[in-house]
């Protein structure tokens, strides 16, 4: 059968690529609040873009979550004018780390952790991996380590936080016939 | 894979792009001592074997220079000149410095001298037998001292009176300061400082924030008198608590007073800060002999600034002093 | 009411993580108090450094220098010369040093004792 508009698989793929697109867009949206919310410590954000990651990868798996994060980094630098200053680098490392870790676990424990294991798990990657990248570049000093469990405690927070919601978007969704046949 | 691959790709594009908009910094920090101090330098900057390189290099400048114009060492030029009172060809370097130190002599109307080996002789305060010069004994020394007794002959020999020794101390160490900071400036992009017992040489400004440097307080060991924020240039201070000898009770320091042949009795200490660590140097000391009333306008005229602390204590600041921050 | 609907949402292996991650940072969190104490002492000699070791490294040194041997001692932290063979025994008299940033030089013997560290002054520098 060629190609139509009601073959059943190409509708499939329209839509993913359209909701990918989508929260992408919400992403890049969220991240700019995230930013632009007063901060406690300067170093301190929520990550809730992590939040459009968490449903891209629960509903279309691996690669969307990869598009989602590294589109709304990519964008989101740029509407915010740090493309590839000190804080795009920390964003961008952080990034990778986080999406690297959901996705491996979630690939080889696909049953054992819910969006908010996967969450708490990306919050630790994203912290780790800024201060992997702010260690070789920014600041070779050990005193920097210093700041890891602070970090976590942070991320132990955002984390939680960004998969409860994560897990009461992701239940919504599936209860809406456009995602009623996706995986998880 | 391919997708990892280029993500690879792509993390290492964005390192090396890091590296080259925001270059690493490194830090050179190595003491040594010569000049009879602790000489101190902090460089910074980008390439870590080119600031090693710079540093080595500035150490052995400040050695080149101690090996001119120290009076130990038997063939420096002041050795030398102390040994004859005929005229004498020395180092282009070292006939510069006298050559300011002169003017410098003629300006502080005679606070400042080059010639003041014998009086230091006498006192013998840095050696194991200190001894309290008497008036009879300085008389004879303080005949010739005076402006001009250090001086350059018209085809640039150095000559000294008979009756005075040469003695390049409140100098040759600023000089030394100010040829380390030329020598590490030649290092390229970096930044930092020359330390010779606290006389102070910066290499560029900082590129954060400006310099911080403590003044040391005169009578309270290990406490700061006051701060300065400086962009760069020199700052060198002179002070009666550094090197000093006790004889019954009454202290006995190095900043003679050319006068006199005594120590000089109107300061606890000054600090000058001055665009080289040479001018700032000379001034410090004149300034030290002078008191504030006549030295703080001939520190205006070479456009330098001072803090003091006069013999009973008080503080006083030259009008052009800025950035004096108080604890 | 929150926390409740937070965990019943959590997987088993969702409820480990956060216990693991906590028992993490319970015991790291510790590291991030102990402030500055990573100082080292050197002792150098024209530019050579002749000893380089933990300030907590305590113990008795000597080290030749021209005109004799100097003696340093290290204890509690800090460190101070102890017997040189100088003649006015400044450096004794300079006691003890045990911030970063600090020194002792004994001029004569040609012996410097500095201590290398993040310095925690709020100055870059003293003039003297």
């Amino acid at each position: 059968m060629t190609s139509s508009p009601v073959d059943p698989s190409a509708l499939a793929e329209a839509r993913r690529s359209h909701f990918v697109a989508l929260f992408t867009a919400l992403a890049v949206g969220l991240h700019a609040v995230d930013v632009l919310l007063p901060s406690p410590l300067p170093w301190f954000r929520l990550g809730l873009a992590n939040i459009l990651t968490l449903v891209a990868l629960f509903l279309y798996g691996d690669r969307a979550a990869w598009t989602v994060t590294l589109g709304r980094i990519g964008i989101g630098s740029l509407l915010l004018g740090r493309l590839f200053s000190p804080g795009f680098f920390l964003s961008f490392s952080g990034g990778v780390c986080a999406v690297m870790l959901m996705c491996g676990v979630r690939r080889f424990f696909p049953r054992l952790f819910g969006p908010i294991g996967i969450s708490l798990l990306g919050a630790v990657g994203h912290v780790s991996g800024q201060l992997l990248i702010a260690w070789l570049l920014l600041v070779r000093h050990p005193d920097l380590w210093r700041l890891y469990p602070w970090l976590l405690l942070a991320a132990l927070v955002s984390g939680l936080l960004n998969g409860f919601v994560a897990d009461r978007v992701l239940e919504i969704l599936r209860r809406h016939p456009a995602f009623a046949e996706e995986q998880g | 894979m391919r997708r990892v691959l280029t993500l690879l790709g792509l993390l290492v594009a964005a390192l090396l792009l890091r590296q080259l908009l925001f270059p690493a910094s490194y830090d050179v920090r190595r003491s040594q001592i010569l000049l009879g101090t602790v000489v101190e330098i902090d460089l910074h900057g980008a390439d870590a074997s080119r600031l090693e390189a710079a540093v080595s290099e500035a150490f052995a400048e400040i050695a080149r220079i101690e090996a001119l114009m120290s009076p130990i060492n038997p063939s420096s030029d002041v050795a030398r000149l102390n040994m004859t009172t005929a005229p004498l060809a020395v180092h282009p370097e070292t006939a510069s410095v006298i050559a300011f130190g002169a003017e410098l002599a003629q300006k502080s109307g005679g606070a400042f001298d080059l010639g003041l080996g014998r009086i230091k002789a006498l006192w013998a305060l840095e050696s194991e037998t200190p001894h309290h010069a008497t008036a009879e004994e300085l008389a004879p020394l303080l005949r010739d001292l005076g402006p001009g007794d250090v001086s350059l002959t018209d085809i640039g020999m150095a000559q000294r009176a008979p009756a005075v020794a040469v003695d390049l101390g409140g100098i040759a160490k600023g000089y030394a300061v100010d040829r380390a900071v030329a020598v590490l400036s030649r290092a390229g992009e970096v930044w930092g400082s020359v330390n010779a017992g606290g006389d102070i040489g910066f290499v560029g400004s900082r590129p954060d924030r400006l310099w911080r440097i403590g003044i040391q307080h005169p009578r309270q060991a290990g406490e700061v008198l006051a701060t300065l924020s400086l962009e760069g240039g020199a700052v060198v201070t002179s002070g009666d608590y550094e090197r000093f000898v006790e004889i019954e009770g009454e202290r006995y320091h190095h900043l003679f007073d050319p006068s006199t042949g005594e120590p000089a009795r109107r300061c606890q200490t000054v600090t000058v800060v001055a665009d080289g660590a040479m001018l700032a140097d000379v001034l410090a000391t004149a300034l030290f002999v002078l008191g504030p009333e006549k030295g703080f306008p001939l520190v205006e005229s070479y456009h330098a600034s001072a803090l003091l602390v006069t013999v009973d204590g008080a503080v006083h600041t030259s009008p052009t002093l800025s950035g004096v921050t108080w604890p | 009411m929150a926390v409740s609907a937070l965990w019943r949402r959590m997987t088993l292996g969702d409820r480990l993580l956060l216990f693991v991650l906590l028992a993490l940072i319970l015991i790291t969190l510790p590291v991030t108090r102990s402030q500055g104490k990573g100082a080292r002492l050197l002792v150098e000699q024209d530019g050579a450094v002749l000893y380089a070791a933990p300030l907590t490294a305590s113990g008795r040194w000597r080290f030749q220098g021209p005109l004799g041997e100097s003696e340093i001692e290290v204890a509690h932290g800090g460190a101070r010369i102890v017997s040189s063979p100088c003649p006015h025994k400044l450096c004794i008299a300079l006691g003890r040093i045990a911030h970063p940033g600090e020194l002792i030089a004994c001029v004569p013997n040609h012996l410097l004792l500095r201590i290398e560290g993040e310095s925690a002054s709020s100055h870059d520098l003293i003039t003297r």
